[in-house]
């Protein structure tokens, strides 16, 4: 949590005597021993407020993490329970022991890798086009994918259920991944054409001038840097594609193929009286893989280093 | 080049790494920066077109014509649509009650987008300014928040402002003493309703506002920093007039994100009014719509009418961002 | 083929514009030209169920008893959440490829797509299944203009659980009149015979209008009544006042139940000791679970030693719960309480409506309709509700049930429902708003939601 933790992040990247480096906006990176020591303390406030802030917001999660651990009927009594120190890990059990949890896994995992691998690449190589050429229709192609995410959809599964039914792809992995896509797309192509605008392409033509193709220089100097903006979209599409319930609800109706979010709300009506202690615990389930996904992408969330891209 | 080549950025990274000029080269970059389109452009745009054009394009076009027809249930079942011009239209837009649910929706989209904008940008700026361990604390709370399933969040949030049993009231009661507080009704008036719902919305929208915003910091170069400390900029400088013009681009999406989204805000309001709030004088745009449900027709020229409210609400921004897309 | 295209005729005008507007693919469908039998040809047919009300043994009995009527055909019983199962309707009924063949609805939700013409004219069926014998109620949920679209599956009643120690211990007994219930629960809650706090008498939600509505309805009042062809709310006439106002008396004196809260789960607060009484579905038994009985049985254990544990909390729960149903006005009758259930169709695009036709023969026989009610639920066909049983909660199910009404059987019933126009109602009551002026207001909505 101290300053320099942060430090061996970067190691690697930077260029002669440009490491040491940089900066958020309140960064010192001149001065004397004192004003050094009261950053690295400054920096160790704003840790403990990050940290707070992190419990804070995290409160309901734990709520829902530790009611995972209680039967159903120590759920709402006057006295709350505030640690299940007596706790049962009956309630994991029963989900772990639930065949169609795994099945419906397996979809979801298969959903939400083909929607974000499509989404990811195709809303990329439109960024690109987006902000890297000037073309006719240009301009029209960015204000329809801005409009198209202001448009309620509310109404809308009536008629992609019939598409989908046309094609033959209810109840088919393929066809609620077209569906998904599409609802990314507008977002993650957006946020890209961001990401790549901001990469200044004086960089890449330095990198030109140094002998790479253009292609080349692409790939090594630009993409590096947009590593934090494909993270965060990534993250925007998974979770969109993890999650999403009404348009799997009404295209995945055959019980196999079920994707998680349906069988949690199946877990609700499992008994005629839900037992929430069972539903907590599944959902504490499903949301693991977002963790993990989170911590194996995370370290490509730090900062570009624009020197160090441009060294190769 | 859009956008970011317009703003104050006071001067662009010179380009870090020796720049040895190579014969034959930089005279071709220059040109080929305003690469006018060839085709092949368009060839990177297909992929993304298709699948938007396809699973959102149509099934847009088709919620806007039958917002013209009379259309429901019955139509499904193949009865014939008829055409009813602007029907549907007049009879929301003629009903005082809808007015009403615009002018929450408007004013609770509104309050809701700003504090989570505000919020969001504090915690992304703090994310840049602390070590790993808390950035990545940090970076898991928030993405627990965003990532959990909506139907346990919400369940809990429920039980937290429980009137019998929530955590909430016995905080205030037990701890802090304020006894009356001890089954406070949380959800019987609209403006307290409001409230709770406003913590709901932006526990859970401020982690994606945090991340994307987080992105986009990371994006500003080092360089342009040091030289701008250099040049004598103050920390704050250095924010305003490098780092916000240099995030812009990811603001502005991530703002015009927020107010569409604010504005149809659904599953935290449904949730809340299921669990015993007053239905019709908590509705918002979201829920209205789902009332009218089974009228496909009604649902889809409320619809229209939101799209234009949306345009309404950010067209100042989305004008000047076409402004600065044209240079 | 034949015969499928003659039922198809006798379908209304609605229905046969369905089939032509889908008429394109029908080369797809496999019917030989060869297949003239009266057999309808070997096929796969999918049932819906929803939720868990049908129990597993049940639904073998149906795959089994299926497919050994109708050799080389299957049946496919596919498990839908009642939450969620309308925007499933809207769009699989309505694609021929998709639709199951046949569909369990809610009887609030049958009309709506009854109407819709989204269900296979069942009328010649009728009487085959059980005709007048059928709970009546549903069977109008489930009907257009005289033709019955819609049969009835199960319905579920609702019943009053006390508890028999606080009743005793306040000196309260049992109530044979809706007047006495009222009496009972404030003397009960004034009592409070444990000293709990926040204690109700009887547990009554602000938005809880299934138990509502059963003092609208049992002093002769109504939701909504049907005059000429407008449907108008009926809160405001003077039976449904005089309910109301009695409503009104428990929200104020018999209760300390949130005004924002529905009526999920009443059993928590009688477990927490905190209400002596509440009203819900009969299977809410299973539920109870008072602390003082708890053995604290790991639910997964299932030694001797545990199934003797649990036996005991079960008799310890029985012994210190009571059940009634709600009394009616005068002694000896009870009370008319709202009824939910089930209604059973066959979607218009099924493909193999013959089969389907079988399946349902199968349900409405003797020997269904009796699992169905040694399984606590009220089956379609009265005459077979004896096999209910005859312990307390069986009789309490089966009073309740007898004199129990639906919502009105009207298209846009859903609607309303969908509105949340009743709840809202009824929190207005229990806030002591003046129940002739919001009740006024709420015919006024109703009206305009059903016509």
């Amino acid at each position: 949590m101290s300053a320099p933790a942060a430090a061996p992040q970067r190691a690697g990247a930077p260029v002669g005597s440009r490491s040491p480096h940089p900066p958020g906006p309140d960064r010192v990176t001149q001065g004397g021993r004192g004003r050094r020591r009261r950053a690295r303390a400054g920096r160790g406030a704003l840790g403990a407020v990050a940290v707070a802030v992190a419990l804070l917001w995290v409160f309901p999660i734990y709520w829902m993490i530790s009611s995972a651990f209680l039967p159903t009927n120590r759920l709402r009594t006057p006295e709350p329970t505030f640690i299940p120190l007596d706790g049962t890990l009956a309630n994991f059990r029963r989900v772990l022991g639930d065949p169609t949890f795994f099945s419906s896994f397996r979809v979801s995992l298969a959903v939400t890798g083909l929607t974000l691998v499509a989404a990811i690449l195709f809303a990329f190589l439109a960024a690109l086009a987006l902000s890297r050429f000037r073309f006719r229709g240009r301009r029209s192609f960015v204000v329809a994918v801005l409009v198209v995410q202001m448009i309620p959809a509310e109404a809308l599964f009536i008629s992609q259920y019939q598409m989908l039914d046309t094609w033959q792809l209810v109840n088919s992995v393929l066809g609620l991944t077209i569906v998904y896509v599409a609802a990314i797309l507008p977002f993650t192509i957006w946020m890209l054409r961001g990401f790549v605008a901001g990469v200044p392409i004086e960089l890449e033509e330095a990198a030109m001038v140094d002998g790479l193709s253009r292609t080349g220089a692409f790939f090594r100097i630009t993409f590096p840097l947009l590593a934090p903006g494909l993270v965060a979209s990534g993250v925007y599409g998974f979770l969109q594609a993890w999650n999403e319930y009404t348009l799997a609800l009404v295209v995945m109706t055959d019980p196999a193929r079920r994707t998680l979010p349906l069988w949690l709300q199946g877990l609700v009506e499992a008994n005629r009286a839900t037992d929430w202690g069972v539903v907590m615990a599944g959902a504490t389930l499903i949301a693991v893989p977002v963790i993990v996904f989170f911590l194996v992408v995370q370290h490509r969330m730090t900062a570009g280093l624009v020197a160090g891209a441009v060294k190769g | 080049m859009p956008a970011a080549r317009s703003t104050p950025v006071p001067a662009l990274p010179a380009p870090p790494a020796p720049v040895a000029p190579a014969p034959g080269v930089a005279p071709g970059g220059r040109r080929r920066r305003r690469r006018p389109a060839n085709l092949g452009v368009y060839l990177l745009l297909v992929p993304a077109a298709i699948p938007v054009l396809v699973g959102l394009g149509y099934p847009l076009a088709r919620q806007f014509v039958i917002s013209f027809q009379e259309y429901g249930l019955a139509q499904q079942f193949g009865r014939p649509a008829e055409w009813v011009g602007l029907d549907n239209y007049v009879t929301l837009l003629t009903d005082p009650y809808v007015w009403g649910v615009i002018a929450r929706s408007v004013a609770f989209c509104l309050v809701n987008a700003a504090l989570t904008m505000t919020l969001g940008m504090a915690l992304a700026v703090l994310m840049r300014s602390v070590g790993r361990a808390a950035r990545l604390t940090l970076q898991v709370g928030m993405l627990l928040a965003w990532g959990t399933p909506v139907l346990a969040t919400t369940t809990v949030w429920q039980w937290l402002f429980d009137s019998q049993y929530g955590v909430i009231n016995w905080l205030l009661a037990e701890p802090l003493g304020v006894t009356g507080m001890r089954y406070h009704s949380w959800l019987i008036e609209p403006a307290s309703f409001y409230l709770v719902a406003t913590v709901i919305v932006v526990w859970m929208s401020v982690p994606f506002v945090v991340f994307t915003v987080y992105a986009g910091l990371l994006q500003v170069p080092g360089e342009t920093m040091e030289a701008a400390q250099l040049d004598g900029a103050s920390g704050r400088q250095r924010f305003w007039l490098i780092t916000i013009p240099m995030i812009k681009p990811v603001l502005f999406v991530v703002a015009l994100l927020q107010v569409i989204w604010d504005l149809r805000v659904f599953t935290q309001i449904h949730v809340l009014q299921r669990a015993g709030a007053p239905t019709r004088e908590t509705h918002l745009l979201g829920t209205y719509i789902y009332s009218l449900a089974k009228e496909f027709s009604m649902a889809g020229a409320m619809a229209t009418i939101m799209l234009v409210l949306t345009l309404a609400l950010t067209w100042f921004y989305i004008r000047r961002m076409l402004r600065e897309e044209e240079m | 083929m034949s015969i499928v295209r003659s039922s198809r005729i006798a379908l209304p005008l609605v229905a046969v514009l369905a089939l032509t507007a889908c008429a394109g693919d029908a080369e797809t469908t496999p019917e030989g030209p060869d297949d003239t039998a009266s057999t309808p040809e070997a096929a796969e047919i999918r049932l819906w169920l929803n939720g868990t009300d049908t129990p597993q043994e049940l639904r073998d009995y149906l795959t089994e008893t299926f497919a050994a009527e109708n050799p080389g055909s299957t049946l496919v019983i596919e498990e839908q959440d009642w939450n969620g199962l309308v925007p499933r309707l809207q769009t699989a009924l309505a694609s021929e490829q998709q639709s199951p063949d046949v569909v369990e609805i809610g009887n609030t939700q049958a009309p709506t797509f009854a109407y819709a013409g989204a269900f296979a004219d069942l009328t010649d069926l009728y009487e085959e299944v059980g005709g007048e014998d059928l709970l009546q109620g549903f069977v109008e949920a489930g009907s257009v203009d005289g033709a019955v679209y819609a049969l009835p599956y199960y319905s579920g009643a609702r019943a009053v659980f006390y508890r028999a120690d606080l009743f005793e211990a306040a000196g309260v007994a049992e109530p044979t009149t809706l007047a006495e219930f009222t009496d009972a629960a404030i003397a009960l809650q004034e009592a409070n015979p444990e000293g709990t706090a926040n204690f109700s008498g009887f547990w009554f939600p602000g938005q809880d209008w299934y138990n509502g509505t059963a003092w609208v309805y049992t002093h002769g009042g109504d939701l909504a009544v049907q005059e000429g062809d407008q449907w108008v709310g009926a809160l405001s006439s003077p039976e449904s006042q005089e309910g109301l106002a009695e409503v009104q008396r428990l929200f104020t004196e018999a209760t300390n139940a949130p005004r924002d809260a529905d009526s999920n789960e009443p059993w928590v607060p009688f477990n927490n000791g905190e209400a002596g009484m509440f009203s819900a579905p009969t299977w809410a038994r299973w539920s109870i679970d008072l602390p003082e009985c708890n053995e604290g049985v790991d639910p997964e254990d299932t030694s001797p030693e545990a199934e003797e544990a649990r036996a005991a909390q079960a008799a310890c729960n029985d012994e210190h719960t009571g059940v009634f149903a709600l009394p009616g006005l005068t002694e000896g009758e009870a009370a008319t309480v709202f009824a939910g259930g089930s209604n059973i169709a066959i979607p218009t695009n099924s493909q193999h409506p013959e089969l389907a036709r079988s399946l349902l023969e199968i349900m409405f026989a003797e020997e269904y309709q009796t699992m169905l009610a040694e399984n606590g639920l009220i089956p379609a066909n009265s005459q077979y509700a004896d096999a209910l049983g005859d312990d307390e909660y069986a009789t309490a199910a089966l009073d309740a049930a007898l004199g129990a009404k639906l919502t009105p059987a009207a298209e846009s019933w859903a609607d309303v429902e969908g509105a949340r126009l009743l709840e809202d109602f009824f929190q207005q009551v229990a806030n002591g708003a003046d129940p002739a002026e919001a009740a006024a207001e709420t015919d006024r909505l109703i009206a305009d939601t059903l016509n």
